[in-house]
């Protein structure tokens, strides 16, 4: 789409200039609201049976805060850095969506790597498995559940990456990468809840 | 298929006018980082009530994420009428879930 | 979006392919019109079947474990592979012409949503074939679903509505986008019609609930395969969360099974009364706040599990509330049929037939709203009676009268006339037969879920007898109504556009049926029932909102089958705990997906010159 470098004032957001494109949005956002559901719905039953431990370890007993914060720095400045994304994207600057991009995508893999040895740790060092109890249950379905969305989310923003070289930036790729960041930040909005109500609620006991 | 009659880009005009580039992420992020400091905080002074320290938990956690859905997310530009209703009626619904959970586990 | 490959000008399939890799939202519909009929028979073979075995005390016709199997899978494929996949045929047929768009938002993930849904529905009866039967209820409550279902059976359900379920909801958010992105310019939301609207709300509705039974399904798929805890009592698990999840879902699901049928009521009442619908605006509150309340008031399926005085209080009374909206919706039909002037074929037989029927079906709901009533009603046959009336008084009354009205538009033809009433006064009279006196058996005390029942106790053999005759005579019904499909295939294509004369919606502008893109030009709608207004001011065609030009077209894909097919692999490997199995059928959705995502197919465009004179082979 040459023409939109033409003039100074250039369509800034070029991902909501297709109808395509607005669609995937607005496609989006209600796909969110189905996930708010699913996320509620496991924080709910975690809520309901976090404490029946069947006279196995609890949150508190295990617990590993210190590698839960490291997590939560990783993640949030990953969702920091695909906001960079989308900014160097309003200001058409292919080559810098790809940098920040890839920044996100190596934070996410920093946190999954982490969150692979935090659930590796508590099965060798406590034999706290899914099978356990009902807290461990919820525990592993909740936060793995999320791990998944994670990723998820990281082979498709790699895979965004990869087209970004192939086609450039068009208004055929923009929405594609405005709903994967919009899908990264709510990553984040769920992890925030995770770590307030799983890991420091349940440290608090 | 260019539709006819759809609501003009013209949100890239109004955008500009108070677009600050990257400032006002960059305070979301400091924020977030504050926010999330403080609840681990919390939960690492000792002699705090449980119920208080609940309570302090839960607000940090729901300013952090109405920070990020608003600036992060956009929800505070216009055009994102449906968004906002999107995440409105999810967290409505989340609401029961947990509400009534909690009401079932704590007070039956 | 480079202009310098040559764009196609013709369909990349033809035939069979086309129809397996077909994009096109009136294809799609048809498809789902069709696999949902099917199921439709399937379960209601079941039905007999059931009613058969408690025509006698004491039967044998059918053993306990039979009968448990054929009732869970009587209630699960009626709700998840009948009714709702054809009331997905209709929205999916109907909408974009009703809003004077070309197709939904999403084409492609609109067949994938259809062939997710066609392969849970087959993974949801593979049983019938390897001898594992869900026999849980449709309702599965553990821990009968969990601890004491140690076979197979129980992970069909799960996994296999877990499949299903993901085609629901990925059409749900398409004809959301669909709905607010796509309406023909003038079209304003307050001048869409009501069926549209009901969609809608229903596809909200959809988004948000099936959500909530996903992660019920998960969590029971964990339970019994993965040793998971969470309805697990003797760990410190609790069954009564499964039932609170399993009905958040629940009671907005039957919601989104009346709403359309609410929608298809608003349609043809006026068509046929030759009235504009009374009261347009409090008919769309209306629906917007039965939707809303309906995820307000799913504990009054759970009012003797324990939860108590208050909350048994707080649910019941959201409970009633709901009258109120729906029963201004019964008072408008009924006010816009006054004065007019009817015309009473099939089609209006059957809508004007759902009120009464729906009605007396809404009352017996209220009366079980009353939460100290409801201990006495609960697990009884007036449970059964009155679900019946609203789902077979309702959803399939409005399910009948929609396939008559809209049979014409989407084959050509119109269906017999003389079969059509037979068809609906045999229907009428055994629906009524079969479940009105069930209303006496539940009040005398016949429970829910029993196989038989023994001889002498006063009243029960005649009622059974009674209920079963009529499940009979619905069978006929049905089977006169496939007569009435099979010889109108035969005869040509003779249907007008506007085939009622009296249609007042945007599908009514169009050819019987519409070419591949719906309208040569896009309309504009200067008011509500837009067309009607346009044949008031003597127009013999809608306005048009743009100059004749290239249509862009999408081109088939045969991708979602092959994805659903992934994960039909994939629920089985999960299912046999054959991880190679389930890692291979994920891989094959895996790779469909990346390759979707690289693979920018521009599809085709129809020239003007290919549309003059609607030339262009549909």
């Amino acid at each position: 789409m040459s023409h939109a470098h033409a003039e100074g004032n250039a369509i800034e957001s070029l991902e909501r200039t297709t109808l395509e494109g607005k669609n995937k949005i607005l496609g989006f956002w209600v796909f969110l609201g189905a996930e708010v559901v699913i996320f509620g719905t496991l924080f709910a039953a975690h809520i309901g049976l976090r404490n029946e431990v069947n006279f196995s370890v609890s949150g508190a007993d295990i617990f590993s805060l210190p590698i839960v914060a490291i997590m939560t720095a990783l993640l949030l400045t990953s969702s920091m850095t695909s906001v960079m994304a989308i900014q160097a994207m309003h200001r058409h600057d292919t080559k810098g969506i790809a940098v920040w991009l890839a920044i996100t995508v190596l934070l996410a893999l920093g946190f999954l790597c982490l969150e692979i040895y935090e659930f590796y740790h508590y099965v060798h060092e406590y034999g706290f498995n899914i099978q356990e109890s009902p807290f461990s249950t919820t525990f592993y379905v909740l936060v793995g559940c999320h791990g998944v969305h994670v990723a998820v989310g990281i082979i498709w923003i790699s895979l965004l990456i990869g087209q970004l070289f192939k086609k450039g930036l068009t208004v055929v790729t923009a929405p594609k990468i405005y709903v994967a960041s919009l899908y990264w930040h709510f990553i984040d909005v769920v992890w925030v809840f995770i770590f307030t109500v799983v890991y420091l609620m349940g440290k608090v006991g | 298929m260019q539709h006819v009659g759809q609501a003009p880009s013209g949100d890239h005009i109004k955008r500009r006018k108070g677009h600050e580039g990257p400032r006002n992420h960059l305070i979301t992020f400091a924020i977030s980082i504050i926010l999330t400091i403080l609840a681990f905080a919390a939960v690492s002074v000792p002699g705090l009530s449980k119920g208080f320290v609940y309570s302090l938990l839960v607000l940090m956690a729901i300013l952090q994420v109405l920070v990020q859905l608003g600036v992060w997310m956009h929800l505070k530009d216009r055009g994102h009428f449906w968004a906002i209703l999107a995440m409105l009626f999810g967290g409505l619904v989340v609401l029961y879930a947990v509400v009534s959970v909690a009401y079932w586990i704590w007070f039956i | 979006m480079a202009h310098a490959h040559a764009h196609a000008h013709t369909k990349r399939y033809s035939g069979f392919m086309d129809w397996i890799t077909t994009v096109d939202h009136k294809k799609i519909g048809i498809l789902y019109l069709v696999a949902g009929g099917f199921f439709f028979l399937v379960a209601g073979l079941e039905a007999i079947l059931i009613r058969l075995q408690l025509a006698y005390p004491m039967n044998g016709f059918l053993d306990a474990q039979s009968f448990n199997e054929l009732v869970t899978m009587h209630g699960t494929t009626m709700l998840f592979l009948a009714a709702l996949p054809i009331l997905f045929g209709f929205f999916n047929y109907i909408i974009p012409l009703q809003i004077g768009a070309r197709d939904v938002a999403f084409p492609f993930l609109n067949s994938l949503g259809f062939w997710t849904f066609f392969f849970g529905g087959v993974l949801l009866n593979l049983g019938f074939f390897t001898g594992n039967v869900p026999d849980s209820g449709w309702t599965a409550y553990p821990p009968l679903s969990t601890e004491f279902s140690p076979g197979q059976g129980m992970d069909f359900y799960s996994i296999g509505l877990q499949l299903a379920g993901i085609g629901t909801l990925v059409g749900g958010i398409n004809f959301i986008v669909t709905i607010v992105n796509m309406r023909a310019p003038g079209m304003t939301m307050m001048r869409m019609p009501l069926f549209t609207w009901t969609a809608f709300i229903t596809s909200i509705l959809i988004v948000f609930a099936f959500s909530a039974f996903a992660v019920g399904l998960l969590m029971m798929t964990f339970d019994r395969l993965f040793g998971g805890n969470f309805f697990d009592p003797s760990t410190g698990g609790n069954v009564v969360l499964w039932q609170h999840i399993f009905w958040l879902f629940g009671h907005p699901e039957v919601y989104i099974l009346i709403l359309p049928a609410f929608g298809i009521i608003s349609e043809i009442i006026p068509t046929f009364s030759r009235k504009r619908l009374f009261g347009y605006t409090s008919m769309v509150f209306a629906t917007a706040l039965i939707g809303f309340l309906g995820f307000m008031v799913w504990a009054h399926h759970m009012f003797t599990v324990g939860m108590g005085a208050v909350a048994n209080t707080l649910f019941a009374i959201a409970t009633m509330l709901i009258a109120v909206p729906t029963g201004i919706k019964i008072f408008n039909w009924i006010f816009t049929m006054w004065k007019g002037q009817i015309t009473f074929n099939t089609a209006n037989l059957f809508a004007v037939g759902f009120i009464p029927s729906f009605t007396i079906g809404g009352v017996t709901g209220v009366m079980l709203a009353v939460a100290a009533a409801d201990y006495q009603y609960q697990d009884t046959y007036f449970v059964v009676a009155h679900f019946h009336y609203v789902i077979v008084g309702g959803t399939v009354h409005g399910i009948f009268a929609a396939f008559f009205y809209w049979f014409p538009k989407m084959f050509g033809k119109k269906l017999n006339e003389v079969l059509g009433k037979l068809t609906f006064w045999l229907f009428l009279i055994g629906f009524n037969l079969t479940f009105f006196i069930q209303h006496w058996l539940g009040l005398i005390g016949m429970p829910r879920r029993v196989y038989t029942y023994l001889d002498g106790q006063t009243g029960w053999n005649e009622m059974n007898y009674i209920s079963t005759v009529g499940a009979i005579a619905m069978g006929v019904a049905t089977i006169i109504l496939l007569i009435n499909v099979i010889i109108t295939v035969r005869k040509p294509k003779d249907a007008p556009d506007d085939v009622w004369e009296d249609g007042r919606t945007l599908e009514w502008a169009v050819s019987s049926p519409p070419p591949e893109y719906n309208f040569k030009q896009t309309p504009l709608v200067r008011g509500l029932d837009g067309w009607w207004l346009e044949k008031r001011a003597g127009k013999t065609a809608m306005t048009p909102a743009e100059p004749v030009g290239p249509i862009h077209m999408p081109n088939g894909s045969i991708l979602p089958l092959i994805m659903s097919i992934g994960l039909f692999i994939a629920g089985l490997g999960i299912m046999y705990h054959q991880t190679l199995v389930a890692i291979g059928g994920f891989g094959i959705l895996v790779v469909c997906m990346i390759l979707r995502s690289l693979i920018d197919d521009p599809g085709y465009h129809i020239e003007p010159e290919q549309l003059e004179g609607k030339g262009v082979k549909a």
